[in-house]
């Protein structure tokens, strides 16, 4: 039986909640690898990952916001001599602490998954 | 005007007037699309990666939480405003009618008082449907620290603004008001009509 377009639909459903709740915890892990402007965030995920995951401009930057709001993340701004100026996104120390949080969090989730889903169906 | 700016300007549209955000977003997105065509895209390309702008807007807006505006404030806010009605145009067209009819046409003086109540009723009602859509607040939300938005932190549309004031027409805009006091985010139902609401306009904001 094909899964069909509503599987298909489920599963991009699914894919898109796991990214969206574990985005602050991919962006705060990029910027631990050094300071970065918005445009090297997005194509940094994509090479790191080998295309597995990307994010889009239109979500990244309002979590960008979001972070330098909470303060994980501070910025500067670099102005050319020529051209617009340039926002380089930084991690904080607070910002490194909510990532070793968020990063603890995140493997407690990811290691009772493994465990639960190695669990094999009892013969009876 | 150029595509990114008109983009820009659309996302910019939805940010309540006097926040801050409107000039960080603006100075935000104009970096990032230049980035995008300095490494080589084009403009159409690097607004596609932004995506639609009312939705970039409303993520932006996401990260400042609303504070619901208390039912006194409100109340006071709007005892303001229809003060500021009255004095401002009910008391200087009865002033005048009375002392240019008082004497000569003193039988005329009714039916000036009549219109009088006309016009600052329109008026009255008329009032914060174009202040809250132009400005987000009327006098007495500004002086009470309160701004009229979006469920999302938005602006409101004009049509929100008018579904907003409905109920002053009618003879039950006293039971409208008292859903503020029993709703979760202090609404009235016109408000959950119009899904709109009065928060507290925080210094984030302004």
């Amino acid at each position: 039986m094909s899964p069909g377009p509503g599987r298909d639909d489920d599963r991009k459903g699914i894919e898109r909640e796991l990214k969206r709740g574990s985005l602050e915890l991919i962006v705060l892990h990029l910027l631990s690898l050094g300071e970065a402007y918005g445009y090297e965030i997005v194509t940094t995920l994509t090479a790191r990952t080998s295309g597995g995951l990307e994010v889009t401009d239109g979500t990244l930057y309002p979590v960008l916001y979001r972070l330098e709001r909470a303060g994980f993340v501070a910025v500067r701004w670099e102005t050319p001599q020529r051209g617009v100026p340039r926002k380089y996104y930084r991690l904080t120390e607070t910002g490194q602490e909510e990532l070793g949080r968020l990063t603890h969090e995140w493997n407690t989730f990811a290691n009772a998954m493994a465990q639960l889903l190695r669990q094999q169906p009892e013969r009876t | 005007m150029n595509a990114d700016q008109l983009y820009i300007d659309r996302v910019i549209a939805q940010i309540p007037l006097d926040a801050a955000l409107r000039t960080q977003v603006e100075m935000e997105l104009r970096s990032h699309i230049a980035e995008r065509v300095e490494h080589g895209q084009s403009v159409e390309e690097a607004l596609t990666h932004l995506g639609d702008p009312i939705v970039l807007a409303e993520s932006y807006l996401a990260a400042i939480p609303l504070i619901a505006a208390p039912f006194w404030p409100r109340a006071a806010a709007r005892l303001i405003d229809s003060l500021g009605v009255l004095a401002l145009i009910a008391m200087p067209i009865i002033a005048f009618v009375a002392l240019t009819l008082w004497r000569e046409q003193g039988f005329l003086i009714p039916i000036a008082i009549i219109l009088t109540i006309f016009v600052v009723s329109i008026l009255g009602a008329l009032y914060p449907v174009i202040a809250e859509y132009r400005y987000g607040k009327t006098v007495g939300k500004h002086l009470m620290g309160l701004r009229v938005v979006r469920e999302s932190g938005a602006r409101i549309s004009f049509g929100q603004s008018v579904v907003r004031q409905l109920p002053m027409l009618t003879q039950v805009w006293w039971i409208d008001m008292l859903f503020a006091l029993f709703t979760d985010k202090h609404q009235r139902a016109f408000e959950i009509l119009s899904k709109t609401r009065v928060v507290v306009a925080r210094e984030e904001q302004s």
